[in-house]
């Protein structure tokens, strides 16, 4: 049962506002959201609904200035620094232009916080290569990672963030430009990683279908916490409430009535919904 | 006189400049693959010329306390000048996850390079006004372009120990560097200290291009450490001959342009540049043809 489960992130009361030059643009709103070990979870929200942000959040790169957050127990840099989180970012910040193999890359994800005496062990090389055969690389780990396609580098910086074993995966907007097929293979590829590595995955992104296709949970997010449920629960009138008037742009044959943004109430920031009421169709 | 003529009859004067050069010449060769991939090379510039505010600063002293200091206090003020002057470029041009980097790293570059160069004309005109007749003052030229015949056997003992820290240092850190300058959030998600590299690297940056001052000049000093990374980038895309290359290569252009400079009488600093140039563009148009 999912309720045994460990905790793997505990997201307490958050809220998160960035400095802009005349006021403080707020991110998080008093967002709490739980996830348990083994879960895949999806975050889906509108671009500039603070998704990032809360990953970041929960990677400890940026202090909630309220609320808490625990990543297996830990503190979020602790968990970070502990391997326990790997992490694929929006956009890849890596220099093409390093003379470094496909191997190198992965391997470097693994040795980077050995000391200066210490050689990456046997087994450190095999799990490299276990991971790149895991995202169907291992026949380019010597290619130099400036030569390979977009979708190739993807797989490799997720090769390189499973490869030192995490216990949680995370995913920020991984399929963005990324056509249907190549959708439906991502959300094969995760599934495998998952049951291959008993991984938790959390996948932010503001493509529906990517949700839909990849995750047994969703959370929506546009600074609050709308919806925290499997997919089926997920209505067209929190769609609304999440993405305003941009639901029909992003699922079509969705049609949106006015019983949606005003019959959910605040209170559906919690872990479910809350709202109570039908919405129709589901997704 | 030509390089035998220094080699077998003034050999006090040719091998602590040839020892030196050689060893600073393999320092650039080390960080300069850091500086080009991680596009420090304008950072070089601004320390370099704040070298100049460290020498101003240095010269000042001297004269308005009337004591000629030794080349090694004049050396250590300038050194302190430029790491503070590194740090200050890194501090400034640093961003912060949700916060606003104060300036950006080429305006902070173009702040610091500016404040030092002028306040190191302004000290510098006036230790050559109030300097004593014992404390001599080095003329601008071999200031901004280098005097690497200067160089006597404490200088390039300093430049072998300069090395030895660089490379220590380089090597102590690798790991972290490479990842720091390949992917630099994800270093920070996989526990990296990015400030701390990105503030040690600008240390060591620091030291090698203060030590290259004396070779090439505050003007040229820089080349040191962007030339000989780029040109073996442009031959090979292995981590390992990168460096092996890119060390050999400013050793080989360093050797041609003091040769080049004894035999034509060029000023041997701006030689050793204009050879790093043409191996730059013989290996450009070697990596154009392979690929």
């Amino acid at each position: 049962m999912a309720e045994a489960r460990e905790i793997a992130v505990q997201i307490d009361h958050v809220s998160f506002s960035y400095e802009g030059a005349d006021d403080r643009i707020v991110a998080l709103d008093d967002v709490s959201l739980t996830v348990r070990a083994g879960e895949r979870l999806g975050i889906l929200g509108p671009n500039g609904g603070g998704k990032t942000t809360l990953l970041k959040v929960m990677l400890g790169e940026l202090q909630p200035q309220a609320g808490a957050v625990r990543v297996f127990g830990r503190s979020a840099k602790e968990a970070r620094r502990e391997g326990l989180v790997g992490w694929l970012p929006q956009r890849s910040g890596a220099d093409l232009a390093w003379p470094l193999s496909v191997h190198q890359v992965v391997e470097l994800g693994m040795s980077v916080r050995l000391g200066p005496f210490a050689r990456p062990k046997q087994e450190d090389r095999s799990r490299v290569e276990s991971a790149l055969e895991l995202v169907g690389m291992l026949d380019k780990q010597d290619r130099p990672i400036g030569s390979l396609s977009g979708g190739q580098i993807q797989r490799v910086m997720i090769a390189r963030a499973i490869a030192p074993r995490p216990k949680l995966l995370v995913l920020d907007e991984p399929t963005l430009g990324v056509d249907v097929r190549g959708q439906r293979l991502f959300a094969e590829m995760i599934e495998t990683l998952q049951h291959e590595l008993g991984l938790t995955v959390i996948i932010v992104t503001h493509e529906l279908r990517t949700v839909a296709a990849s995750a047994e949970r969703i959370a929506c997010l546009s600074r609050k916490l709308h919806f925290h449920d499997a997919p089926q629960g997920l209505t067209p009138g929190v769609l609304a409430q999440v993405f305003a008037h941009d639901v029909e742009g992003i699922f079509g044959e969705v049609h949106v009535d006015a019983h949606s943004a005003e019959d959910c109430p605040d209170s559906a920031k919690t872990h479910d919904h809350g709202c109570g009421c039908d919405h129709g169709e589901s997704p | 006189m030509n390089t035998i003529t220094y080699m077998t009859e003034l050999g006090d004067l040719y091998w602590p400049s040839v020892i030196a050069a050689l060893a600073i010449a393999t320092i650039g060769g080390i960080v300069s693959v850091f500086v080009v991939l991680k596009r420090l090379a304008f950072v070089g510039q601004g320390v370099s010329h704040a070298a100049f505010g460290g020498v101003g600063l240095a010269l000042a002293l001297s004269a308005m306390i009337r004591v000629a200091f030794s080349q090694a206090l004049i050396a250590t003020i300038v050194l302190g000048f430029s790491v503070i002057a590194a740090l200050v470029i890194e501090r400034l041009g640093r961003t912060r996850p949700g916060r606003e980097s104060h300036a950006r790293t080429d305006s902070a570059i173009g702040i610091v390079l500016a404040a030092s160069m002028g306040l190191g004309f302004i000290l510098y005109g006036y230790a050559t006004r109030h300097a004593p007749p014992s404390a001599p003052i080095p003329d601008l030229e071999s200031v901004l372009f280098g005097d690497i015949l200067g160089v006597r056997w404490t200088n390039a003992i300093v430049s072998i120990g300069v090395l030895a820290i660089v490379s220590i240092g380089v090597w102590w850190i690798r790991r972290a560097l490479i990842m720091w300058s390949f992917d630099e959030q994800a270093a920070r998600v996989m526990g990296v200290r990015t400030e701390r590299i990105a503030s040690v690297f600008m240390v060591l940056l620091a030291i090698g291009v203060v030590s290259a001052v004396q070779l090439a000049g505050i003007v040229l000093a820089t080349a040191v450490f962007v030339l000989p990374g780029a040109s073996a980038l442009r031959v090979s895309h292995k981590l390992t001959p990168v460096f092996v290359l890119s060390i050999t290569i400013s050793i080989v252009g360093t050797l041609l342009g003091i040769v080049l400079g004894f035999e034509l009488d060029w000023a041997i600093g701006p030689s050793i540049v204009c050879v790093q140039c043409v191996l730059y563009a013989l290996c450009r148009a070697f990596g154009r043809v392979r690929s």
